[in-house]
């Protein structure tokens, strides 16, 4: 009988630990505290013939990559009354969230910009009702409609009664991502 | 003997033959590809004779009117029969109807309107943004004579609970009155379109809206606003048609001064009386998110001076927040239309459990009852029974099915109150199935039609079922208040659209069509002995009065939830008129383009109308027909 | 020297459990007494049993052995059996007698715990969250109900029906003082009974596992005279006062208008959020955060400005406040009584 090798254990281990930021919890966002509007404000995509640069947060994969984030987002789905409008994503008063059409964008700072400033055709804005770090939970949640996020993050099953199928057996819905001019005939 | 390998031929081709035999019968028995789909009502059937000229009601006469060939009114006239005494086009020349003029609104939402047709100009207004057509009919091709664009606020689009909708104008005095989304009433010139005053009574701040057609009456523009998803508390206002200033408003919930209850309110039953209840049948402060909110149908009764109107839904639609009766959401009130103060009122949902607003039409009819002739308002609720009720007192004389319901036992005629099944009550955490009639309930608002030549009434309706789940609801003003998910499905027999012909003496159905999808259009009685109405997937239908059989049809561009009219043009033809433009809450899913595949959407209806985006698609034309010169 | 430490520290744990506020062996409501007087009897039996089997096996160990020399049976054999086998049968029948005590015991107390509550209870709902206690005092007239939170007001000597319901996962309601557990499950109703017959302040605590914070969920049980029990409802049905002064009025507007009222609800004013506890009458509670922290001036300022540093994972979100909304909001809050 041969003892299991050293090496062998700890690529198992490190592997291991791989999985477990999916679960960390920062309960006061951070850095702490989170303080101010620094959600990218919506943008165009066109600025007469020079490419635009994307404006990324950095906030924005630590939320969309957290199954915790994901699940609080959709707590406040329904206890901000985003469910109302747009149902289980369906949508209602409000477009649906599940396919791949975004009026506004459907990027992380897009979608939060979104909550945050309301939209001229009837989207409220929550801005002052809601924190930053709710913010970025929603719209983790939101991208989960579409079944973008990791696979290990998406919600599998919902306690409540529901009848959409769960996000993990949906077909992803990619976005194409607005406000990149790779186009090198543009810079002539 | 043939061989062993002669015998394995056989078999394989024998099997083959019967493979290509049963593929090919379950092929024959699939779907016809769409545009062979049936374009008939899905069956009919006669139930019951005719009513005898003795036992058919008459329009209350001082509510009336006498045929002058208009619709100044969406309603025909105040006692909401919809009936157009013009026999020009009848039974026997229906089938040669054909499209005489088409008009694009420029609007791609859902359009529930009814065509106001005043001397030779026609008035149409279209959902959000809420244009005013007015068309000339003296010239050919019936060209625009002044479009007026009231400019209503855009985030309004985002509280309107089922589709940017507006159901039409009023004619009176030489004015246009409508509403607009954003809970405005604007009164513009008949003539010129110019606007003589706009009043803001709505704050979409709070999710208020204004979707419903007003009704003039004794110089008073009657306007109620919608939000019942959003915690808006309700209320009728009167305006004073000259100025635009409000007369009077009196509110669905809260303490008697605000409801205009005084010493003259006498409602019949005793669950009605007391002091406040519209305080006290609510938990603390729970009124002012309760709802009631008056966005339907208003009829009016000159002689008394009462008008007839419903309240709708309570906030949230989980009951459970909400203990009580929730006084005076979901029921009818007759008020005074001089000061407001209301004189009954009568409860058809206490302590509502499943959106059942009550602001359905009522149909003010003298008919005999019991052997007497009595003054009664019939109305097809939305619970799924017809009501006769007596006007003048608010006393309940029958009130008989004409959906499929299980979650009521019946109405109880010595307390008014209906009778609950306990098992479809809906509970926190639970998903409680098959619940008939859904939250659109037996019929939703739209309206049906009275012919006093044939006594019957033609009742344009659904047949749908329910899974509903509550959960608590958190209100943010602005936002949805509900509470609850639901899915709707086909009722028993699996069709969704039912047009029955109802017989209001007999308080029974004489006849009856079966439609593929729900019926969300109104109904419009002719004196030709014709029904007009319209589907969801675009079909306008003629049907004869007497037996229902389809007479004429034509395929309009969009589903059709308006309400049809019919008029006399400047040179002597009958006409009829209709608005296509699939939508509302029916059709949210073409108008809104909501997502099939989540069957709570739209409030529910996304699992009853998966079909209808293959079936129609979003528009927005304005149809004329008549006869061939 | 050791295992005397540990006796006594033992000692110390096993008798912590027995007294004070939150104790199982409390008997200060009816269905307490008679779990205790059960106890008491169950007790009393094995405790009897237990010292007689002790003492049999202290005479089997110490007992001196004798044995014939050349291993041939006794003479004696054939009556030892038979006295043997007599004192089998007598030890079977008192162990039957003692089990039969004990069933008898225990059928009478569960009989009287189910009429301990006498008619017309005061009925009361209490839905469990994760991690606070909504409770709402029912009545037949809708308008005189009311909510509020992680507490519960009772009067002595009166019976109480208490509608159990959850609104996420399991918890339990146990108030040891007054009677026993019942879990709370979402998707189904559960109910209890409390009889309380002692006035005083007892801890409940929620005994099922119910997350992060299952640790912090306390409730606070009062059971005072009857014209207290009346004041104290009278008060809570009262809408929250106006604010008087500038500072309280600007924390009216901003729990109005910002984050607290999109989940709290303030009887009276604009804040009318439903997900999270009712601050009607806050500051007569005597905790914050059920249980979390004791209700005083600090801590509000604390639990306000940094909730997830005292109950990390709790569902109020820390809202970074600037100094002067901080002051206004627990200014406002503090009106609250």
């Amino acid at each position: 009988m041969s003892s299991p090798s050293p090496a062998r254990a700890a690529i198992v281990l490190l592997l291991a630990l791989g999985g477990c930021d999916r679960e960390s919890r920062e309960p006061r966002g951070r850095p702490l505290p989170e303080t101010g509007p620094q959600i990218a404000p919506q943008r165009t995509a066109m600025m007469n013939g020079v490419p635009v640069p994307t404006t990324e947060d950095p906030r924005a994969d630590d939320y969309e990559g957290n199954a915790y984030h994901v699940a609080q987002g959709y707590r406040y789905f329904a206890w901000m009354n985003c469910s109302g409008c747009h149902a289980n994503g369906g949508g209602g008063m409000g477009p649906p969230l599940m396919d791949d059409e975004w009026r506004y964008g459907g990027s992380m700072e897009q979608i939060a910009a979104t909550i945050i400033q309301g939209r001229p055709n009837g989207m409220p804005s929550y801005r002052g009702r809601v924190t930053e770090q709710q913010v970025w939970q929603l719209a983790a949640f939101v991208r989960s409609l579409s079944a973008q996020n990791r696979q290990d993050v998406l919600p599998g099953r919902t306690d409540a009664p529901r009848n959409t199928e769960p996000q993990t057996l949906q077909e992803p819905q990619p976005v194409v991502e607005t406000g990149v001019a790779n186009d090198s005939a543009s810079q002539e | 003997m043939a061989s062993r390998r002669q015998i394995l031929l056989a078999s394989l081709v024998a099997l083959l033959v019967a493979a290509a035999a049963i593929g090919a019968l379950f092929l024959s028995r699939s779907e016809p590809p769409p545009d062979e789909r049936p374009s008939a009502p899905l069956g009919r059937e006669v139930l019951a004779p005719l009513p005898q000229p003795e036992a058919r009601s008459v329009v209350a006469p001082a509510a009336a009117r006498t045929e002058d060939g208009q619709w100044t009114m969406a309603g025909g006239d105040y006692a909401s029969t919809r009936y157009s005494g013009l026999d020009q086009i009848n039974v026997s020349n229906a089938r040669r109807l054909q499209l005489v003029f088409s008009f694009p609104t420029g609007v791609s939402r859902g359009h529930e309107a009814a065509p106001l047709v005043v001397g030779s100009t026609m008035y149409i207004v279209t959902p959000f943004p809420n244009y005013v057509y007015a068309l000339d009919l003296t010239r050919p091709q019936n060209p625009l004579k002044w479009v007026f664009r009231p400019q209503p606020r855009q985030a309004a689009q985002g509280v309107a609970c089922c589709d940017v909708v507006n159901r039409g104008a009023a004619y009176a005095d030489g004015r246009i009155f409508f509403n607009t989304l954003d809970g405005q009433t604007i009164a513009l010139d008949a003539e010129t379109g110019r606007q003589m005053w706009r009043t803001q009574l709505g704050n979409i701040n709070i999710g208020e809206t204004i979707t419903m057609a007003p009704l003039v009456a004794e110089g008073r523009v009657l306007v109620g606003n919608s939000g019942g998803e959003f915690g808006v508390r309700g209320w009728l206002a009167a305006l004073d048609a000259a100025t635009g200033a409000v007369a009077w408003r009196a509110y669905s919930t809260g303490p008697d001064a605000d409801v205009l209850i005084g010493p003259n309110f006498r409602p019949f039953y005793p669950q009605e009386r007391g002091r406040d209840l519209g305080v006290h049948s609510w938990h603390p402060e729970g009124w002012r998110l309760g709802g009631g909110n008056a966005w339907g149908w208003i009829s009016y009764d000159p002689e008394t001076h009462l008008i007839f109107y419903g309240t709708g839904n309570p906030g949230p639609w989980n009951p459970e927040q909400r203990p009580g009766d929730n006084k005076w959401t979901a029921g009818l009130f007759a008020r005074d239309v001089r000061t407001g103060e209301a004189r009954w009122f009568y409860q058809s949902s206490p302590h509502d459990l499943f959106d059942h607003d009550d602001i359905n039409e009522s149909i003010l009819l003298d008919m005999p009852v019991g052997g007497r002739r009595r003054q009664v308002l019939v109305r097809p609720g939305r619970t799924g029974y017809m009501y006769v009720m007596d006007r003048n007192t608010g006393e309940v004389l029958s009130a008989d099915p004409f959906a499929h319901i299980n979650s009521l036992r019946g109405v109880d005629l010595h307390t008014g109150r209906p009778i609950p099944v306990p098992e479809k009550a809906p509970r926190s955490g639970r998903v409680i199935r098959n619940i008939c009639p859904a939250s659109p309930g037996g019929k939703d608002w739209n309206p049906s039609a009275f012919s006093p030549r044939t006594g019957l009434l033609y009742v344009p309706h659904i047949n749908l079922c329910m899974d509903h789940g509550v959960s608590e609801a958190n209100y943010i003003a602005g936002t949805p208040y509900i509470g609850a998910e639901s899915r709707m499905f086909a009722g028993p027999g699996g069709h969704r659209g039912v047009l029955t012909a109802w017989d209001p003496v007999g308080r029974r159905p004489v006849w009856r069509i079966r439609e593929d999808l729900p019926l969300w259009s109104g109904a419009l009685a002719t004196g030709g002995d014709l029904v007009f109405y319209g589907t969801m997937d675009g079909w306008f239908r003629a049907v004869d009065a007497r037996s229902g059989e389809v007479v004429w049809q034509f395929r309009t561009e969009s589903g059709i939830i308006g309400q049809p009219v019919s008029y006399r043009g400047p040179d002597g033809r009958q006409y009829i008129a209709i608005l296509s433009g699939v939508g509302g809450w029916a059709g949210a899913i073409v108008s809104n383009a909501l997502h099939p595949a989540d069957p709570t959407a739209g409030l529910g209806f996304v699992n009853a109308t998966r079909d209808l985006p293959g079936r129609t698609r979003a528009g927005g034309r304005l149809y004329v027909f008549a006869l061939p010169r | 020297m050791i295992a005397r430490r540990a006796f006594a520290l033992s000692l110390a744990f096993l008798l912590g459990g027995c007294s004070g506020i939150q104790s199982a062996l409390g008997r200060d409501g009816r269905h307490g007494e008679i779990f205790g007087g059960l106890f008491a009897i169950f007790l009393a039996v094995t405790l009897f049993v237990y010292l007689i089997v002790i003492a049999f096996l202290l005479a089997g160990i110490f007992r001196r052995r004798g044995k014939r020399q050349d291993g041939l049976p006794d003479e004696e054999g054939e009556s030892r059996e038979a006295s043997l086998r007599k004192g089998l049968i007598g030890w079977a029948a008192f162990i039957a007698l003692g089990l039969s005590v004990l069933t008898v015991a225990s059928f009478v107390a569960d009989r009287l715990m189910a009429q301990a509550s006498g008619p017309d209870p005061l009925r009361i709902q209490i839905v469990a969250h994760q991690w606070w206690w909504e409770v709402r005092y029912e009545d037949a007239d809708p308008s005189r109900t009311f909510r509020t939170a992680n507490e519960l007001h009772l009067p002595v000597g009166v019976p109480v029906q208490i509608t159990l319901m959850s609104n996420d996962v399991i918890h339990s309601f146990w108030v040891p003082n007054l009677a026993g557990k019942q879990d709370l499950i979402p998707g189904r109703t559960t109910q209890i009974a409390l009889h309380p017959t002692r006035e005083g302040v007892y801890r409940g605590q929620c005994a099922e596992y119910c997350g992060l914070q299952h640790a912090r969920m306390a409730l606070d049980v009062t059971v005072e005279p009857v014209a207290a029990f009346r004041t104290w409802r009278t008060q809570q049905l009262l809408p929250a006062p106006l604010p008087r002064t500038p500072l309280q009025q600007a924390g009216l507007r901003y729990v109005e208008t910002r984050e607290c009222g999109a989940c709290h609800s303030i009887v009276g004013t604009r804040a009318s959020g439903q997900v999270a506890p009712d601050l009607t009458h806050l500051a007569s509670r005597r905790t914050i955060g059920a249980g979390t922290y004791p209700m005083s001036r600090g801590h509000l300022y604390a639990w306000v400005a940094d909730p997830q540093s005292a109950k990390p994972g709790n569902r109020m979100p820390h809202i970074p406040l600037e100094p002067d909304q901080l002051h206004a909001i627990v200014a406002y809050l503090e009106t609250l009584r």
